[in-house]
């Protein structure tokens, strides 16, 4: 049981996907703009990340080494998919806002990278607490950067506007501000010694 | 040889529980996902066409070329269509009711990926309202600041209304 807790809590600290391991930045960027689209972005790649995770894991002494990769694709491009019409059917408003970036959870690297380093080398059970760890680690960091650029570029949480004006930091929910708040709580995530250096 | 066979064989079968468990979802989703679109249509022909009762779809094959819009005594008083152009970042569709006269009574934009904060404020109902009543569209105003933004959305719905305009005096 110890060991189940640490698997799970080493994706929210040690090895956070945003702040430790800095993989998945294409949706982490791209769709941290409002808080909203990141949590469902993070839920939709959780989701992802621990159903092909256990498939993975309870394949792995079935898949070959050689042609692991294109079988992990097609596992996870499979639950991609299941994702993706799940949303589309019971969460328009979501659908409509991630747009492309759900179906590109499928080259998501965390969870290419999990697949290949964790689940199909390990147990079924650590590796659906690895993904679930992931996953909420990457929900967190994604979350995280939302917040500020949210309140910072366009004044408002969570699409609740706090302050009436037309001037907020424009450049917070442009491209850049993704990199430079990324950068800095990334920096300030080592400084306190919250992932390895 | 051998093994190339059997390396093909389990990706085949991995590929097949795939295959299946996807077609599973899709029958379970796709009625839902219509339904979904379906709903949201007509809330936006509503919404841009709020005089109308009920809208007909005019087809060419499968196609949906223009929603014919009638009144409560099914009498035509005017179309909806959607339009798309090229803004500063990819398409920008616009749904567009119009008056039989040629009058439009309103726009919506019901897709599109212009820069948040500059290019996205043409679906702001400030900007869209600059449509309303209007015939002719050379007076209506770009945003300043996304002036590519706005002119792909005003030559785009200019551009569709006239062909539209033709095409139902061709018919009537």
């Amino acid at each position: 049981m110890k060991s189940l807790i640490k698997e799970f809590s080493k994706g929210i600290t040690v090895l956070n996907p945003t702040f430790g391991l800095i993989l998945g930045l294409c949706p982490t960027l791209a769709v941290s703009t409002s808080l909203f689209n990141a949590v469902g972005m993070g839920v939709a790649a959780t989701f992802v990340l621990v159903f092909s995770n256990l498939i993975i894991s309870a394949l792995r002494n079935f898949i070959p080494a050689r042609i692991r990769l294109p079988s992990y694709i097609v596992i996870i491009a499979t639950f991609v998919t299941v994702c993706e019409l799940g949303i589309k059917a019971y969460l328009p408003g979501l659908s409509k806002s991630l747009g492309i970036f759900i179906p590109l959870i499928v080259v998501n690297c965390i969870i290419m990278a999990r697949a290949e380093a964790f689940a199909s080398r390990n147990r079924i059970l650590p590796s659906i607490f690895d993904g679930l760890g992931m996953g909420v680690g990457f929900t967190l960091g994604i979350a995280i950067i939302a917040f500020i650029r949210e309140l910072l570029g366009s004044g408002s949480i969570a699409g609740i506007g706090l302050l009436k004006s037309n001037e907020f930091i424009l450049v917070m929910i442009l491209a850049p501000g993704a990199l430079l708040t990324m950068g800095l709580l990334i920096a300030l995530s080592r400084l306190m010694g919250l992932t390895k250096r | 040889m051998k093994e190339t066979l059997r390396f093909g064989f389990i990706l085949g079968i991995i590929c097949i529980v795939a295959a299946g468990l996807l077609a599973g979802v899709d029958i379970l989703t796709k009625p839902k996902i219509i339904a979904q679109e379906k709903l949201e249509e007509g809330i936006s022909l509503k919404a841009i066409f709020p005089s109308a009762h009920h809208f007909d779809e005019v087809r060419d094959g499968r196609e949906v070329i223009y929603y014919k819009a009638l009144d409560n005594d099914g009498k035509f008083i005017g179309v909806a269509f959607k339009a798309s152009g090229k803004g500063y970042a990819g398409e920008i569709k616009t749904l567009v009711g119009m008056l039989s006269e040629g009058r439009i009574t309103a726009i919506k934009i019901m897709s599109q990926n212009e820069t948040p904060g500059l290019g996205s404020r043409i679906a702001d109902t400030n900007f869209t309202a600059r449509f309303k009543e209007k015939s002719d569209l050379s007076g209506v105003e770009a945003i300043t600041g996304a002036t590519i933004s706005s002119r792909a959305v005003i030559d785009s719905v200019k551009k569709k209304a006239e062909e539209i305009r033709l095409r139902v005096k061709n018919e009537r």
